[in-house]
């Protein structure tokens, strides 16, 4: 995060991958698409972050790509399929339409990823507030995404103290199952006792204070990150300007 | 006048039958340490949060009595507002921290932003206190991978730069280790010596009769005895009342007692009994 990349100013990056998003879902065909990860990827190797970019995209993008393929190309029924085997067809228009529906998928869920693993959220936080979003919104996202590793924590703890008590913890699907339903009371209940307790420490600090608040973080817009805007502006009204000559 | 008056306080928590503070009066001088302590359940805590404004602002339940904070009813205060007036430490360091911030510097530097101090003296601000409180250490650390100990001094570090008058300190070293309590107590010292008006809720005796100007002591729900330190750690009436008295003034107690002398001069710290012991050596 610490790259020159990283320290754009999140409106700019925002820009940029909003720019990608509507090209994404406009530009016709599926190369334009699949180039967007190409693209992306090689901006994540720029950033410092390419390693974590293709790990995070791995991990959860193929799956549902490949769902896709199988659905639309195999088991979908459209005028051109041929079957296969019993219910299992193979159908041109359904690859086609797969491979459509799956590059606007890798584009946009590519860019997404890039632009949260280069972006700070407290960047983003104060980006919000800078532009106006109100202090109780700007917290609820900063206390989620810092949270939920404490969760994770707890849920740990609880699990070791069940399993201190003998409960199976590991194993099969059906015994981790088995497992999780007594974790969920305790894990519900103290978060919601922590609720409690921190809503008096937020109070301790005048979070309800009527003053007009500031920050001691600060963020400020540099000169390429006019230039990005800009160009992102520009390269979607020339998109859409030679659309309509089209 | 005093800083803190209470008259006639009563208070029943929502859906309980049952009183948790009956007839509850006391005033709090400036610049006074005081010491309040008491049985689990004696209603500590909610003495507290009804000194800080949180009964009944966001407990609710059945409040009755006066509640002056420098000469003005806390109605008239904004909840929010309060915070700079009285700074508020809990018990529990693990849930104290903002969770919004992922630096010490920037979770120190939370309520002053939310009462819109100037980025220039917030900076500051932090800084005094980052040396005050021996974090400069920690600053770029989040304050969710601190220890215990560390947590809770970011904790005060943070009540302490909104710069309040009055600190409430509930239990600040209950999960601390012997050295992280005796670095808390030597912040009380040095918030004493800048004037601040401490009510610091601790069970440790030993600790109280080093630090404090006067002891309250509370048992379910009243005010049972209030005095200075001396007169107060060396009644043995504390323990009928599910108190605690010092170790060292046990033995000097029981002494006066088969004397058949007052126990009032006893000694309660470690320094009183060593200056005894010479005062006697010499005799």
């Amino acid at each position: 995060m610490d790259s020159r990349i990283g320290n754009l100013y999140p409106s700019s990056k925002f820009t940029f991958i909003i720019l990608i998003i509507l090209l994404s879902m406009f530009v016709p065909g599926f190369i334009f698409q699949y180039m967007i990860f190409l693209f992306i990827f090689l901006i994540s190797l720029f950033s410092g972050t390419a390693i974590k970019f293709l790990a995070t995209f791995m991990k959860s993008i193929p799956i549902l790509i490949i769902f896709i393929f199988i659905f639309q190309v195999f088991l979908i029924v459209n005028e051109d399929s041929q079957q296969i085997w019993a219910f299992i067809h193979f159908s041109q228009i359904g690859l086609m339409t797969s491979l459509t529906m799956t590059s606007k998928i890798v584009a946009i869920s590519s860019s997404i990823i890039w632009f949260f693993q280069v972006t700070r959220v407290k960047d983003i936080v104060y980006a919000l507030e800078q532009s106006g979003v109100s202090q109780k919104v700007t917290f609820v996202i900063a206390s989620t995404i810092q949270l939920i590793p404490q969760m994770l924590n707890l849920s740990r703890t609880i699990a070791d103290a069940q399993k201190s008590r003998g409960i199976e913890t590991e194993g099969n699907l059906f015994v981790r199952a088995k497992a999780f339903i007594p974790m969920i009371g305790p894990l519900v209940l103290s978060s919601i006792q922590q609720i409690e307790e921190r809503v008096l420490a937020l109070e301790s600090r005048a979070f309800s204070s009527k003053a007009k608040k500031t920050s001691i973080y600060e963020l400020k817009k540099q000169k390429f990150d006019y230039i990005i805007m800009i160009f992102c502006i520009l390269v979607l009204i020339v998109y859409i300007v030679w659309r309509i000559k089209l | 006048m005093s800083i803190i008056s209470l008259k006639n306080i009563n208070y029943t928590y929502p859906l309980e039958e049952k009183q948790t503070i009956h007839s509850f009066s006391l005033d709090l001088e400036k610049g006074c340490v005081y010491g309040l302590t008491g049985a689990n359940e004696s209603g500590k805590t909610t003495i507290c949060n009804i000194i800080r404004g949180f009964i009944p602002e966001l407990y609710k339940g059945e409040l009755t009595g006066e509640v002056m904070i420098k000469g003005k009813n806390i109605n008239d205060y904004n909840i929010g507002d309060l915070a700079t007036i009285i700074g508020y430490s809990f018990q529990n360091p693990f849930t104290q921290l903002s969770g919004v911030k992922d630096t010490v510097y920037e979770e120190i530097a939370y309520g002053m932003e939310n009462i819109g101090v100037s980025r220039d003296k917030m900076i500051q601000k932090v800084n005094e206190i980052l040396k005050m409180f021996q974090l400069e250490d920690l600053i770029d650390k989040n304050p969710f991978e601190l220890s215990g100990g560390q947590k809770q001094r970011v904790a005060i570090a943070s009540v302490v730069a909104l710069d309040p008058e009055i600190i409430i300190l509930d239990e600040p070293t209950s999960q601390l280790d012997p050295k992280s309590t005796e670095d808390i107590f030597e912040i009380i010292q040095l918030l004493k010596k800048q004037g601040k008006t401490i009510l610091l809720v601790e069970h440790k005796v030993d600790l109280l009769a080093a630090y404090c100007d006067e002891i309250l002591l509370i048992s379910c729900g009243e005010l049972v005895m209030q005095g200075p330190v001396k007169e107060i750690l060396s009644d043995p009436k504390v323990v009928e009342y599910g108190g605690q008295l010092p170790q060292v003034a046990l033995y000097f107690i029981k002494k006066a007692e088969a004397n058949g002398s007052s126990a009032s001069q006893v000694p309660l710290t470690v320094q009183e009994v060593y200056d005894h012991l010479n005062k006697d050596g010499e005799a």
